[in-house]
């Protein structure tokens, strides 16, 4: 298992970019051809994608820009790469071959919980509404690593957690000796993004483990949990969570509320849908 | 300066090895004799070719030199190397243009932003030791301020020579509350800020289209030039947007109450505004604008006035004369 958590390290050490859904490029490449894409359009499209997403702070977080571990919504990023180098950026992005099926319930999962979490940011009257909704749009950048660069282990996971009948976390920690809360801190580290992103992705599991960004990783732990109750995506398993209650009592939640949330979630995922059959057939395309 | 000091100085102006050099070529056998030459020398060679890629990938992964095959016919690298150059953070970086053996008598270097080049047949001492140059040289001549890579006062006094009686206007920012900012969070807090409007300033302009300019005065004054009329939607967009930015330089409870609090120099209490940008426009198309002296002159009256509301904002010398 040691020798399985220095490969890991290494793997993650060496990861410089992710592939793709190729429908988000076409997209993207749209918006380019045209000379006025604002700020506004680019950054909706960027933070519909985890993986383009992480690449855009990666690189607004890296030292030869000098403002390592401070950039942490896109819109930010946007502003501060300015407009041409991040169309240069998703242009370079490598992309699927082929839409798999469950990569693109990944991407939907991730979409889904930045969405869920700006609802939630949003009702509670919480500040940094973008930044939590970028934090659960990233909280399983780790699934993305074990997907592409530990694609083996990806399908034993699966068959582990059929066989076995555990979720994805339980099996993860089994094969790994990790899990994909873990693994994805350490990419948000060994790629400079901000404190403020990391404990989320790293704690939304067990959000008492989070010290300096409780209500943060809280929302970030709800919304997960509510997207994989209304069935929106796939993030590995169709095992749904208990909503932990230090995070139900941090966000002082209540049953009324919550329903009110997810209300407003079953809503806004329709739009979500729709986004992703247009993902799909760009990527036909 | 003592010899102690002076061989410090050199060592660390000395180009260090296992610089990453990027080579860009469609010609496989000049890039693997790159390739090789370079890891020779102890150099970590990139491999591109020219496609829509390459772009991004020096973006995301910045070299410390490149080296590019401008025979590779096919592909524009004209405008790869004018898009390249265009980005203030780029300017130091060294390009070496590989022309072929027919390189014409006046090449027109305005075409052609580079650094050095060289021309085939390529010998490896003298590409390596090109490299090993034009990294040094872009060290010693930078005009460029060391912090935002912007130009620095000669470039900017001769962008406004060359353009006093155009329908462009020279704007002048300057960040509101900065100096208690510096004390208070510290100088490399300070210097972010500093970066930060700087790539604000810079993309905006970048994006308002052909023939604009950025530079740093220094400190926390800046100068940009647009054209006239794009002037108060270019400054409405950098106030904006260092608006939005300016969330990542603050606490949550700060940003609630709208201030912070710090000593002054008398160890008294203050309530400290947070940061604002105030902009001056003054416009070149009049006829008193008759050497940059003259707008530097109109631009400190006008700093007074956007300044005054301690708000971020713009004013625009609207004055015949």
């Amino acid at each position: 298992m040691a020798d399985r958590k220095a490969e890991i390290r290494s793997i993650i050490k060496d990861t410089k970019s992710l592939p793709t859904l190729p429908g988000i490029i076409t997209k993207l490449s749209a918006l380019a051809e045209n000379n006025k894409a604002s700020v506004n359009e680019m950054a909706r499209v960027v933070s519909s994608d985890q993986v383009l997403s992480a690449k855009v702070l990666r690189l607004v977080n890296s030292p030869f820009y000098g403002f390592s571990g401070r950039v942490s919504t896109i819109s930010n990023a946007l502003i501060l790469l300015g407009v041409n180098v991040v169309k240069s950026l998703a242009m370079s992005s490598s992309i699927f071959e082929m839409m798999e099926k469950n990569f693109l319930g990944l991407w939907e999962h991730s979409l889904g919980c930045g969405v869920a979490a700006n609802i939630i940011a949003n009702r509670l009257g919480l500040p940094d509404i973008e930044e939590i909704s970028t934090a659960a749009l990233l909280h399983d950048i780790g699934k993305v690593i074990i997907k592409i660069k530990l694609s083996d282990d990806y399908s034993e996971l699966l068959s582990l957690i059929k066989e076995k009948d555990i979720c994805m976390l339980d099996a993860e920690r089994e094969l790994l000796g990790s899990d994909h809360a873990e693994i994805g801190e350490l990419l948000a580290r060994s790629w400079f993004l901000p404190e403020k992103l990391i404990e989320p992705i790293a704690f939304h599991h067990d959000v008492m483990r989070s010290s300096t960004q409780f209500a943060k990783t809280s929302v970030v732990h709800v919304a997960d949990v509510l997207v994989k109750c209304s069935g929106f995506g796939f993030s590995g398993d169709d095992y749904v969570p208990r909503i932990q209650p230090e995070a139900w009592k941090k966000l002082d939640l209540k049953e009324a509320l919550v329903e009110e949330i997810v209300a407003e979630l079953e809503d806004r995922l329709v739009d979500c849908r729709n986004f992703s059959l247009e993902i799909q057939s760009g990527s036909e395309a | 300066m003592s010899t102690a000091e002076i061989s410090v100085w050199r060592s660390s102006q000395a180009v260090k090895h296992n610089l990453r050099v990027a080579v860009i070529s469609g010609d496989r056998t000049i890039s693997s004799h790159l390739v090789t030459w370079l890891q020779g020398r102890g150099h970590q060679p990139l491999e591109f070719v020219a496609d829509e890629n390459v772009l991004g990938a020096l973006y995301f992964d910045p070299p410390d030199a490149v080296i590019i095959d401008l025979e590779d016919a096919g592909s524009d690298m004209q405008q790869l190397i004018a898009e390249l150059k265009a980005d203030s953070y780029f300017s130091m970086l060294p390009l070496i243009g590989l022309f072929g053996n027919a390189l014409p008598e006046d090449v027109d270097w305005e075409d052609y932003p580079l650094d050095d080049f060289l021309v085939r047949p390529l010998g490896h001492k003298e590409i390596l030791n090109r490299v090993d140059l034009s990294v040094q040289r872009i060290r010693r001549v930078l005009d460029n301020n060391p912090l935002t890579k912007l130009p620095g006062n000669t470039s900017i006094q001769n962008a406004i020579e060359s353009r006093l009686g155009n329908d462009a206007a020279v704007c002048y920012i300057d960040i509101n509350n900065f100096k208690p900012y510096n004390d208070t969070y510290g100088f490399s807090r300070g210097d972010e800020v500093i970066r930060m409007v700087a790539r604000i300033m810079a993309n905006a302009v970048r994006e308002a289209g052909h023939g604009g300019f950025s530079g740093h005065v220094g400190g926390d004054d800046f100068v940009f030039i647009v054209k006239l009329d794009a002037a108060e939607t270019v400054s409405q967009k950098i106030i904006d947007h260092f608006g939005v930015v300016a969330t990542d330089l603050f606490g949550e409870e700060e940003k609630a109450k709208g201030y912070y609090v710090a000593n002054d120099r008398l160890g008294n209490q203050q309530h400290i505004p947070l940061l604002g940008l105030a902009i001056a426009i003054v416009p070149l198309n009049t006829p008193k604008m008759t050497h940059s002296g003259k707008v530097a002159e109109v631009a400190a009256e006008m700093k007074k006035f956007a300044k005054k509301s301690g708000k971020s904002c713009f004013v625009v010398d609207r004055r015949k004369s």
